[in-house]
């Protein structure tokens, strides 16, 4: 026959009090919520903003710049980068590749000929091939080819088609604009040049009227060959735009770079600032509601005292007693910790459905890790709950 | 199975104490299927010892030896091992769960290391007198009751020494005899010594060995 604890229940005098049970079963309920609450959520934000920013290559180009302020403004030279600070930013361990966008240093005036009677002054730039995100096969030039490839950014071929109406030009689709021949004529130096421009893609991701490297270092050499203003712009690698780091360089050298794209990493630096404070007081709130079960525990022992005093009197063992006692309480942590997992699944199914609308890259079950953790504060409060009566137990 | 005392003197007592007696100070051995009577006034330090050999207070100089283990190294779990298996108790103070009844608290001990069937208990409980007593919370019987209670609790288990710390102090002369014959059957049942350690001499415990305190 197996020793039973059941005779020895009713010695543990557990009823009294029971206003400080409940208060920590709901602190270590509501404590557990939170910890799990605000782990779920931090890996929601990892999963939306840390995966889901990433673009398709796993890296993210971004331009930056200087500041062009009253004090600067006029001196070309001071609000653009040198080959120093260039090779700086190419040197930092959180950035990927960083190139310069190299524009053009001569006068150049662009039309549409017949099909688009407008004329206007215009620029070009240039950049390695690698940061652009559209680059057909034919984005090539070579000296004495008239023709040059031209990668404009959307965002001005629509700008282009909001304002045409009220111009009287036609409003136009990509594939039209890109058979249209656009002359560029060059000036400088004292020498001219035309050139015959056709649209080979739009780029997303540049901001800029793009020509190939090889053609704008020619022009450059060839209409301005004294001018040399080092780069206005330069285009940055990174596989986290979001990264702390990365932002604190940007600000301590007080460039300008694209808000849009790290403005989501700013929010995320916050909101998660936000779930670790949560999740540190969840925490906060285990260890207080572990404490208040422990002197409860303490208390029952202690009204029970002369029971189990005389228990180990007639024989039993401090370890059986001390994991009776225990074991006693395990279902109750089971149910509270459980409880908090169903909750948090709960609020998860909500967040993904009503707040977040379903989207693909979280998902409804919460995260295995969130299950870890609440499985591995089941075992912390058995084990504490264990040894404290263990030492209680040895003590009478 | 032997039990040892070596040069043992509660610490509250004067070395003087060792001289007037003939077990403070002294070494002696006790060995399974002796009877051995002390006969201890009061003050004499009778409860003393017993709690000594039963391992609940350590404040003594001297050595208790279980065969050849020192108590003194034993931890709760060793007292635990010995209490449930070699060596009981009969305590002056009976010491019951008063909240449960009187077949509770043999159950308790009983459940431990069964040693009779659960009808020996009431068998028992009948020949000492206290058979109506089993579904009784121990706290509504009286001392004497409670007294036999505790004395039908200490030989549900096995044991090679039973100790016994004035078993009789409420009981008139025939209920202590029932108590005794049966302690006397149990232990011979289980070749156990007993020590019994009482005020004065008692005419019906048959004993081997007889020491003044």
């Amino acid at each position: 026959m197996s020793l039973s604890f059941k005779p020895i229940q009713p010695l543990l005098q557990t009823g009294t009090n029971a206003a400080s049970r409940w208060f920590s079963y709901i602190g270590l309920g509501v404590g557990v919520l939170l910890l799990l609450c605000s782990v779920q959520m931090y890996i929601n934000i990892q999963q939306l903003v840390g995966e889901a920013k990433v673009s398709s290559t796993g890296y993210d180009f971004i331009s930056i710049t200087k500041k062009v302020t009253n004090e600067t403004a006029g001196q070309p030279e001071k609000n653009a980068f040198s080959e120093a600070e260039l090779a700086d930013i190419k040197g930092q361990p959180f950035l990927d590749g960083a190139s310069p966008l190299v524009a053009s240093q001569f006068h150049i005036k662009i039309s549409g000929g017949e099909i688009l009677p407008v004329s206007t002054d215009f620029f070009l730039e240039s950049l390695e091939d690698e940061f652009i995100d559209t680059v057909p096969p034919s984005f090539k030039w070579e000296p004495g080819q008239i023709n040059i490839p031209v990668i404009v950014s959307s965002d001005f071929f629509e700008a282009y088609n909001i304002f045409a109406p009220g111009q009287g030009l036609p409003q136009m689709s990509q594939e039209t604009i890109s058979g249209l021949p656009l002359i560029i004529n060059a000036e400088g130096n004292g020498q001219q040049g035309k050139f015959i421009a056709k649209i080979s893609a739009f780029s997303d991701r540049v901001n800029s009227i793009l020509v190939p490297k090889s053609f704008l270092d020619w022009a450059n050499k060839t209409f301005a060959p004294d001018k040399q203003f080092g780069y206005s712009r330069i285009f940055i690698k990174t596989k986290d735009a979001n990264n702390a780091e990365l932002l604190n360089y940007i600000d301590k050298k007080g460039f300008n770079i694209n808000k849009d794209k790290t403005k989501f990493g700013r929010t995320k630096q916050v909101i998660q600032g936000i779930f670790t404070g949560l999740g540190v007081f969840g925490l906060l709130v285990v260890v207080m509601a572990l404490m208040l079960f422990s002197f409860y525990l303490q208390l029952v022992i202690a009204r029970s005292r002369d029971s189990l005093q005389l228990l180990l009197l007639l024989g039993y063992s401090p370890l059986w007693l001390s994991k009776n006692v225990s074991k006693k309480f395990i279902p109750i942590y089971v149910l509270i910790v459980l409880s908090a997992l169903i909750l948090t699944q709960i609020m998860q199914w909500a967040f993904h459905r009503f707040a977040m609308f379903s989207r693909e890259e979280l998902s409804t079950p919460i995260h295995w890790s969130v299950v870890v953790i609440a499985i591995a504060l089941i075992i912390l409060s058995a084990i504490t709950n264990y040894r404290l009566v263990k030492k209680q137990l040895q003590s009478l | 199975m032997k039990l040892t005392i070596q040069d043992l003197l509660p610490v509250y007592f004067p070395e003087s104490r060792k001289q007037n007696s003939e077990i403070w100070g002294q070494n002696l051995t006790f060995e399974s299927g002796e009877m051995v009577k002390i006969v201890a006034p009061s003050g004499s330090g009778k409860t003393s010892l017993m709690h000594f050999l039963y391992g609940i207070r350590k404040d003594y100089n001297g050595e208790i030896l279980y065969d050849t283990l020192s108590t003194r190294n034993f931890t709760a779990e060793d007292f635990a091992v010995q209490r449930k298996d070699s060596v009981s108790i009969v305590l002056q103070d009976m010491r019951l769960l008063t909240e449960q009844t009187v077949l509770q608290n043999l159950e308790i001990k009983r459940q431990l290391n069964p040693h009779h069937s659960k009808e020996k208990i009431t068998e028992m409980a009948e020949r000492l007198g206290i058979g109506s007593k089993l579904n009784s919370l121990a706290k509504t019987c009286s001392y004497g009751e409670q007294q036999r209670v505790a004395i039908i609790r200490s030989l549900l288990q096995p044991f090679r020494f039973l100790l016994l710390d004035e078993p009789f102090s409420h009981l008139d002369n025939n209920n202590s005899l029932l108590a005794m014959n049966l302690m006397l059957e149990e232990a011979k049942a289980r070749n156990a010594a007993i020590i019994f350690a009482d005020l004065e001499r008692i005419e019906f415990f048959p004993f081997t060995k007889l020491y003044h305190l």
